[in-house]
């Protein structure tokens, strides 16, 4: 996970506290709810310049901040390649 | 595809007539269906959902469907304490862990078991995925200290599954879902039960209390939103809206069947362009959500993934699609006939009792709520795509 993803997550974690972010972090045990969730993906898709297809919208996607940086690692992969 | 269960059609025939026998008494008096929760006991519906290795009739979420719509022609009120309490077996069957489903499912099964939901809480604004009375861990047991404004059933109930707010929980969403049963609780009803409709499902507010065994977890600590997006949520939505269909199917059926009376033939103008066409909208209304509902039956029934956008959508719509054109077929039924066989409560149309039932669908989880909720989805999927 690269800083400015950690960083950019870390504004949605109201409950985050003290605690590090790592791969295994679960997002909702840390106040991510569902309507944060959809701007956490706003800021990620203005952030990163990508956009991540509704197919990846899932509850597994948005568990932990492992499988939501995997996402957004392969969205870019495939946009960047693809432009 | 079907809409009816040959194995299931005999009990739930039979259960169907015990409803209609007690339905306009239970509407009068406000009072549960006690003799029909007891021919769902007799006749094994209770546990519709319990697999054949634990005792039950192994049916299928397609079979609460027809079931309920059976039971929502008679009366909405049984139907959905049917519905609902196969909602919580559901959960079991699914998310209990194999102690806590060898001793439940059984029980289940032979119809000593009926199951109510508590989740809603005051404070939280109607939020099923959160809670604010926490659960104690105390040495291995769960203490359970919870009060709910609505429980359907819950003075009837013999074991509850209670949503609180985790052990150690750090935020508002990691909420626990723990089963109790009656005995292990202190169980104090408050208020008055005295609503529009809706009136034999006595969803009263309850005060529990008490201490379970720390296995009586359903699922993980915290991991409710899990059981919601895997079988909650989608059972709730299906169950309603075939209860709905079924009460507004029933409705229109009683109509017709005053319509086609031999003995009032020359009475009522058949041909009346007003009529025919108020029937043809009604016919419609239930022709969509009958659609939608098998539908999205099949949706759930194949996905490999209930929290894809395109699905959460999809169930949500036809919780909102079913509330709101049952209510609205009912309301022009009573239209088409007038007052005498429309408001009338002595009618046999039935319409007066059906129109207030069904006034509450689409305040059971707010159509409000799902709207917004609807709303962000759409932002999620600029495709437009369908399930």
């Amino acid at each position: 996970m690269d800083e400015r993803f950690t960083a950019l997550l870390t504004r949605f974690l109201p409950a985050r506290g003290d605690r590090e972010l790592t791969h295994d972090t679960p997002l909702r045990d840390l106040g991510l709810d569902s309507m944060q969730s959809i701007e956490l993906l706003f800021a990620i898709e203005d952030e990163f310049g990508v956009s991540l297809p509704d197919d990846d919208l899932t509850d597994t996607t948005f568990a932990t901040a492992g499988n939501l940086w995997r996402a957004v690692s392969a969205a870019t992969e495939t946009q960047v390649g693809a432009a | 595809m079907t809409t009816t269960a040959p194995n299931f059609a005999e009990p739930a025939d039979a259960v169907a007539a015990v409803v209609a026998e007690h339905a306009g008494q239970t509407d009068a008096d406000a009072a549960f269906p006690v003799r029909a929760l007891d021919e769902m006991r007799a006749t094994g519906l209770l546990g519709l959902l319990v697999p054949a290795e634990h005792g039950g009739l192994g049916g299928s979420v397609a079979d609460v469907l027809a079931v309920s719509t059976r039971l929502g022609r008679e009366d909405m009120s049984a139907a959905m304490i049917f519905a609902m309490h196969c909602q919580q077996v559901a959960a079991v069957v699914r998310h209990a862990g194999d102690r806590l489903r060898g001793e439940l499912l059984p029980a289940i099964a032979q119809g000593k078991l009926y199951l109510a939901s508590v989740t809603t809480e005051a404070g939280k604004g109607g939020h099923l995925l959160t809670a604010r009375a926490e659960l104690r861990d105390d040495d291995g047991e769960l203490v359970v200290d919870r009060f709910a404004p609505i429980v359907t059933g819950g003075a009837h109930a013999d074991g509850f599954l209670v949503t609180m707010l985790g052990p150690n929980a750090t935020s508002p969403n990691q909420v626990s879902l723990v089963y109790a049963a009656r005995e292990q609780l202190e169980v104090t009803a408050s208020g008055e039960w005295q609503p529009l409709g809706m009136r034999a499902s006595h969803s009263g507010a309850l005060r529990l209390r008490g201490r379970v065994p720390g296995h009586q977890v359903v699922g993980e600590h915290g991991g409710f939103h899990d059981i919601v997006t895997r079988t909650f949520g989608p059972l709730a939505h299906l169950g309603w809206s075939a209860c709905w269909l079924g009460t507004a199917s029933g409705a229109l059926s009683r109509v017709l069947g005053v319509l086609r009376d031999p003995s009032a033939r020359g009475s009522l103008d058949l041909g009346s362009e007003l009529l025919l066409t108020r029937l043809a909208r009604v016919r419609r209304r239930l022709a969509v959500v009958h659609a939608l509902l098998w539908r999205t039956e099949a949706v759930v029934a194949g996905a490999d993934d209930l929290s894809r956008p395109r699905v959460r959508l999809l169930l949500n719509e036809l919780k909102t699609t079913a509330a709101e054109e049952c209510h609205a077929a009912v309301d022009e039924l009573v239209e088409a006939v007038g007052l005498r066989h429309g408001y009338l409560r002595g009618s046999p149309t039935g319409l007066e009792r059906a129109l207030r039932d069904l006034r509450s669908a689409a305040l059971n989880y707010s159509n409000d709520r799902l709207y917004l909720a609807d709303g962000r989805l759409a932002l999620l999927d600029p495709e437009v795509r369908f399930a």
